[in-house]
């Protein structure tokens, strides 16, 4: 079986947004709404920091669903939207969900973003990868691993538009995937371990 | 219909808000949850609230109504029918509570086609449909005297009253990703808690239709009833306490969640839980010459009520308010970066909050009316044509 994952370099990770925004615009995701952030921990502000002039620190953290193999969202969904599927990706089937929110009381990294009006987009018109289903009002949305492409053997969108390289994208399952070497050569780790979510989405410095 | 014309101006009030309430929904259908003050950092606000507070409320009725059929309480049965009433009328209003907080409620249908089965809401629509079923049940029996079908459904209905509040708490409790939710003895103290504030609403309730001159219950009843309160918020009290108990003890992440629940945002909700719906109403009602004052028993249980609702408040919120990644996508807002999950409901919500409840006083009124006067003999008298049918099928359901 497939286990599609990506492993993240926080050390070549500057901060750029370009992941975030390149998952924007693939994903038609409305406005007010990120499937993919780039945290600065420890600050309500883009690109802040933490500490005293001169001796400040600044880490990035570029957050989305974790894809986890024991998903806490999956488990909760009275209808079965979200559904783990044969690719190893957390995926949300979009006409089944009926806006309980379960899955966003069970999500421990706050990936999921609810539609709670009409999505609006800043242009008047839905953008990105026409393939990409439309979201109605009243549904639950969030990385979909970019489904799309990985469909069609392309890589996610963020992997692609990273300026540093600081995404591997590949089969987790595959041990001589670049992403599966990434893993065990630096040692990486995953975020909240003690949640036992087991994501497929590691961090190495 | 007397109780309803025999206060206009009780009815009139409640009608006024029921419609308002139903508008309000109607404002929110068009608008989407949008129109709440729920976002994605605070994703369930005070429907969720009020669902948890109507099954909790619900409890107290048919647990007191069926405990006088399981155990033999037979001084319990004189209160059996205004008890069980309140039961139907509440666990209505809570599932209504879940209905309004869908945002896809034109999709629900699927919860039909595809159930997961791992869903504690799953389990949830399945024992709240079994709960009001029974209640349905026991209320045509119990007005048609069948006291043979009584005795034996009360014998389900008991172990169904707890199930349904021990599913609610497992809604929240089984979730790993909420610090102040994932507790064992979240079921347990939902159940104490559903008891004490169940059966407080329920001495309300009586104490109004002594007043009313519908439905008179005796000084002793009363009083007694009023001793079982007294326990069931000693039981609560103590399950509270362990709870915060082992989350303060190793000074760890459980420590950090109390101290948000103690000193941050939702600790007015916490306290006035501890103090004036705990702590006040014991001591009130401990002393069996204070549960004899009527005064007394419903200014207590009128605390009591209030106070399990702040509870259902501080338990809901306090786990929505730190994220566990700092920063977290969904937890985008308005304000850009937000850190912290911020709520503060909208009218629209309030009015739907406060008119649901007034559309259920209503429905109480209505079935109260009906079913607290004496059956008439065209409603027994089926019974009694079934009996004999039975007896001449040589079966008697009293000696069988």
């Amino acid at each position: 079986m497939t286990k599609l994952g990506i492993a993240i370099d926080l050390e070549r990770c500057v901060g750029c947004h370009t992941c975030a925004n390149a998952c924007k615009m693939q994903n038609n995701v409305p406005t007010g709404m990120l499937w993919n952030r780039v945290t600065t921990e420890g600050c309500d502000v883009i690109d802040g920091a933490v500490g005293t002039y001169p001796n400040l620190t600044r880490t990035f953290l570029p957050v989305a669903c974790q894809h986890c193999e024991n998903p806490a969202c999956q488990r909760v969904c009275p209808t079965g939207a979200t559904y783990k599927d044969e690719m190893g990706r957390v995926e949300i089937d979009y006409d089944k969900c009926i806006g309980c929110r379960m899955c966003m009381a069970a999500c421990p990294y706050n990936a999921r973003s609810f539609n709670w009006e009409e999505p609006v987009r800043d242009v008047d018109f839905n953008y990105g990868d026409a393939e990409v289903p439309v979201r109605p009002r009243g549904v639950a949305e969030k990385c979909t691993l970019c489904r799309e492409r990985t469909d069609r053997g392309e890589e996610p969108m963020c992997v692609v538009c990273c300026p540093t390289h600081a995404r591997i994208f590949g089969d987790l399952e595959d041990p001589a995937s670049e992403v599966s070497k990434a893993v065990i050569e630096h040692k990486a780790h995953v975020l909240l371990e003690e949640q036992g979510t087991r994501p497929q989405v590691y961090y190495f410095d | 219909m007397e109780l309803l014309t025999k206060n206009k101006l009780l009815t009139a009030v409640l009608a006024v808000l029921a419609v308002a309430g139903i508008a309000a929904y109607v404002f929110q259908l068009a608008g989407g949850l949008a129109v709440t003050g729920m976002s994605n950092g605070v994703s369930w606000g005070l429907y969720i609230t009020m669902f948890m507070f109507f099954v909790g409320l619900s409890a107290g009725g048919l647990i007191v109504a069926s405990s006088a059929s399981v155990f033999h309480i037979t001084r319990f049965k004189a209160v059996a029918m205004p008890a069980i009433i309140l039961s139907t009328v509440c666990i209505c209003l809570a599932g209504m509570f879940i209905l309004i907080d869908l945002g896809g409620i034109q999709r629900i249908w699927r919860l039909f086609t595809g159930p997961n089965p791992t869903s504690p809401l799953i389990w949830d629509v399945c024992v709240i449909t079994l709960y009001l079923v029974i209640n349905v049940l026991y209320l045509v029996n119990m007005r048609r005297g069948n006291d043979r079908a009584v005795s034996i459904i009360s014998r389900f209905a008991l172990p169904c009253a707890i199930l349904v509040h021990s599913v609610t708490a497992w809604i929240f409790g089984l979730q790993m990703a909420k610090e102040g939710w994932y507790s064992a003895i979240m079921a347990p103290i939902f159940v104490a808690s559903a008891m004490d504030s169940g059966l407080a609403l329920l001495l309300c309730v009586l104490a109004a239709l002594k007043k009313a001159r519908i439905f008179d219950t005796s000084r002793e009843l009363m009083a007694s009833l009023a001793g079982l309160l007294a326990t069931c918020i000693a039981v609560d009290a103590f399950f509270i306490f362990c709870e915060v108990l082992t989350m303060a003890y190793p000074g760890a992440a459980g420590a950090e969640t109390l101290a948000l629940m103690t000193s941050g945002p939702t600790a007015p909700f916490f306290w006035f839980e501890i103090i004036g719906g705990l702590a006040i109403p014991f001591l009130v009602l401990v002393f069996a010459k204070n549960r004899e004052r009527t005064g007394l028993v419903v200014g207590a249980s009128v605390l009591v009520i209030a106070g399990v609702l702040c509870k259902r408040l501080w338990l809901l919120l306090t786990s929505f308010i730190v994220p566990n990644v700092e920063g977290a996508p969904g937890v985008l807002s308005d304000g850009g970066w937000a850190l912290l999950g911020a709520y503060a409901p909208t009218l629209p919500e309030v009015l739907i909050v406060v008119g649901m409840p007034c559309l259920g006083a209503l429905a109480f009124m209505v079935l109260g009316s009906k079913l607290l006067v004496p059956a008439t003999e065209a409603e027994k008298v089926r019974i009694r044509g079934a009996r004999r049918a039975a007896l001449d099928g040589g079966f008697d359901p009293q000696t069988a």
